[in-house]
């Protein structure tokens, strides 16, 4: 058979990459991208002032020597970063699809590898086109209509509704395989966006800590072994209450229980389950997943909930693995924090399933007569997931200094060597941090911060901090101009989001913290790369997503998967809100 | 009403096609009606994989196999059942097994074997249970060039 369909498509969408990075290197559409790069463009206009003013004092000071006037490059802004970013990206991703795109209009296509890897690039760029699109077109778009509206609306409806990349890529890849349906040229590439995905969460593994990866581990593996038996047990008693028959029950139980949609293709053939079942299950998961993402990250952010707690609510309570994937990026589009925390559960969760599909199994052929017993230690290799090798692989690579420098994760940013004088803090700002210090020591400050304390039971080192730790970090830190230890950073970190707390001094407590524990440029243009290749991959994933599937939710596994479902959001958010703290 | 000669019954297994089997036997002509089975796969289960990402491909491959054979066998117990209840009756029997949409394979089967009647069931009342994929009756009665009979419910 031969993949490779001819078409211009790949050739088309190359030279529009093109003709978008062209017009981002010249300048001709820097009207445009001031709209859509409204902030960007501000930090252009503050660097601008500064560049002429300084141009102007020098120019003076020359002609006062009578020298020449001095030769002075303006330095570069965020604006001309972003510019340059999108050219680049477009060069580079426009160059190889136009080539690849010149090939198969010339290459007549004969069956094998070569026609089977150049039949996934077309696919692959429409991807792309689509992410471009939505990351430097609508979600820009999208931001400054919220602002514009919000003094009408009294709300912000883009932040709201998190009408960002993440979501509006998905929205779109949805429409796109519903309304105009998925061009034949395009199949095969699109079909690669869970490789994409797979690669980012094994790509993730690079950015834990140990000490991380132990506590977000530990965590996940208690809320996901609680609310995955636990609603694996609920669907079973309520399958039998109800009489769903036992293939469909299990079926049920696996997608509701584990991970939606996966679990479901995992378990159906070890359960016999029949193909309505199967249609039901998909249905019901995908109806609660898509609704789920759309929902989770409002609520997460009208809770008021940080990366760990949303991370966690959102890897337990998610019944669909790709969404959880979804609503982490579309909750925190801008950072991975989010996403780091919500796929160590999404790991946890796939850990699970091979014992789910062998408790499944089991209990099918207890259940069910004459039903045929199942080789046990074949479906625990046959399920056991193997990206999940790679993830701690790079995880392995990563704590042994493999990537980055190998004292970063023991604070090599800490000393004082490390850290520039202007890093440091100045004057007016340990000025505020002792006016907040004095005040905190007060009996109503010291009140505010015990209850912050006590809320948020802060980790440093194995025990929980206190406020005499806060009084001695903000000594130090007023010494020093610096923080000291990872510790201190930890805990002034967190202090310095505490409510009612002088912005000066947060500022000045949260400069301290990036100065001391900056990532380097390589980690953080590896976290972008990560976002792009998780937008990528979810962009994909919901071209996959059919209504034809969404519709064959009904009847009464909707009715039990609504009910463990909500009993499964609902309870996780509860368990997160009371026992997960913010601060790893 | 003249004997049809060739008569496409539409029958996926479900209690509306069993009464459109029923009416198609008391309308065919033994002898003269060659009673063409169309069944139709529903394409919905193209993307019935969802948006799965976490599995391996050996288990994709697994659940597409298992389906597919499940689908097959499904489809040809109906066609067995539909051919032996045709053979009773004396009836001259062909099967057509398509992928697709419901309406578009009926009426793309109608015209290929130039069926002079096609014979449905009514569609399943609501709250019901069974797949969500019903022939759409409009686009099937613009397109269609013979008589349409709709079994009622049974």
């Amino acid at each position: 058979m031969v993949y490779t369909k001819k078409s211009p498509a790949l050739l088309i969408i190359g030279v529009v990459m093109l003709l978008w990075g062209w017009l981002n290197a010249s300048g001709s559409i820097d009207g445009m991208q001031q709209y859509f790069q409204k902030s960007a463009y501000s930090d252009h206009l503050k660097v601008k002032e500064k560049f002429d003013a300084e141009f102007r004092v020098a120019s003076e000071i020359a002609a006062a020597e009578s020298k020449p006037a001095p030769d002075m490059k303006m330095p570069k802004s965020k604006f001309d970063e972003a510019k340059a970013f999108q050219a680049n990206m477009s060069y580079i991703f426009g160059g190889v699809a136009t080539l690849l795109g010149l090939l198969i209009l010339v290459w007549k296509p004969k069956e094998g590898n070569l026609d089977y890897y150049l039949s996934i690039f077309p696919g692959m760029a429409y991807i792309l086109l689509i992410a471009f699109l939505v990351r430097w077109g609508l979600d820009p778009m999208f931001a400054n209509w919220g602002k514009a509206a919000q003094p009408t609306l009294g709300w912000n409806f883009a932040s709201i509704f998190n009408l960002n990349y993440v979501v509006l890529g998905i929205v779109i890849g949805i429409v796109i395989v519903n309304v105009f349906k998925i061009p034949d040229w395009a199949a095969n590439g699109v079909r690669t966006a869970r490789f994409f995905l797979k690669t980012g969460v094994i790509l993730l593994g690079a950015l834990y800590s140990a000490t991380e990866l132990a506590q977000l581990g530990a965590i996940s593996v208690l809320l996901i072994g609680f609310f995955v038996l636990g609603s694996i047990g609920v669907v079973l008693y309520m399958g039998r209450r109800m009489n769903t028959g036992n293939s469909m029950t299990a079926v049920l139980a696996s997608g509701v229980g584990v991970c939606g949609v996966s679990a479901a293709v995992a378990a159906s053939p070890v359960v016999n389950a029949k193909a309505g079942e199967i249609a039901y299950t998909i249905g019901t998961i995908l109806v609660w997943g898509v609704g789920c993402m759309f929902l989770f990250p409002t609520i997460g952010h009208l809770l008021g909930m940080g990366p760990v707690q949303f991370g966690a609510w959102a890897g337990t309570g998610i019944l669909n693995s790709a969404q959880v994937a979804g609503a982490a990026l579309a909750f925190d589009p801008h950072g991975i924090e989010t996403l780091k925390v919500a796929e160590i559960f999404n790991i946890t969760r796939v850990l699970f399933l091979p014992i789910v599909v062998l408790w499944l199994a089991t209990w099918y052929v207890k259940h069910e007569v004459g039903a045929e017993k199942v080789d046990l230690r074949k479906v625990l290799f046959a399920k056991f997931p193997l990206f999940v090798l790679g993830f701690i692989l790079m995880f392995l690579l990563s704590t042994l200094g493999a990537f980055t420098p190998s004292g970063h994760y023991q604070g090599k940013y800490f000393s004082s060597e490390q850290i520039k004088e202007d890093k440091l803090l100045k004057g007016k700002e340990t000025k505020a941090i002792e006016a907040e210090l004095t005040r905190l020591k007060e009996p109503a400050g010291a009140k505010q911060l015990q209850d912050f304390f006590t809320e948020k039971a802060i980790n440093i080192g194995q025990r929980h901090a206190t406020p005499e730790d806060a009084y001695k970090g903000l000594t130090e830190l007023i010494a020093n101009r610096k923080v000291s230890t990872r510790e201190q950073e930890t805990l002034l970190k967190a202090v310095g989001k505490m409510k009612g707390l002088d912005a000066v001094a947060a500022n000045a407590i949260d400069k301290a913290s990036k100065a001391a524990y900056h990532s380097s440029k390589t980690i953080g243009a590896f976290r972008d790369w990560l976002a792009w290749l998780f937008a990528f991959g979810l962009i994909g994933l919901g071209m996959q997503i059919t209504m034809a599937a969404l519709k064959q939710a009904g009847g009464t596994p909707l009715i039990i998967g609504g009910v463990v479902g909500t009993i499964k959001a609902v309870g996780s958010l509860i368990v997160v809100l009371l026992f997960v703290k913010e601060f790893i | 009403m003249k004997a049809p000669l060739k008569m496409l019954l539409c029958h996926h297994g479900s209690s509306g096609a069993r009464a459109a089997e029923t009416l198609a036997h008391e309308v065919a002509v033994p002898g003269t009606t060659t009673l063409v089975h169309c069944l139709v796969v529903p394409e919905l289960w193209a993307g019935m994989q969802g948006d799965d990402w976490l599995n391996n491909a050996s288990t994709r491959d697994a659940f597409g196999n298992y389906v597919e054979g499940m689908l097959e066998s499904d489809a040809r117990r109906e066609l067995a059942t539909v051919e032996a209840g045709c053979r009773e009756r004396g009836l001259a029997y062909e099967s057509i097994m398509r992928f697709g949409n419901p309406a578009e394979t009926a009426l793309a089967v109608a015209a290929e074997v130039g069926a002079d009647l096609v014979v449905i069931g009514a569609p399943r009342r609501k709250g019901e249970q069974g797949l969500n994929s019903r022939m759409e009756l409009e686009k099937l009665v613009r397109g269609l060039g013979c008589p349409l009979l709709i079994a009622a419910h049974p």
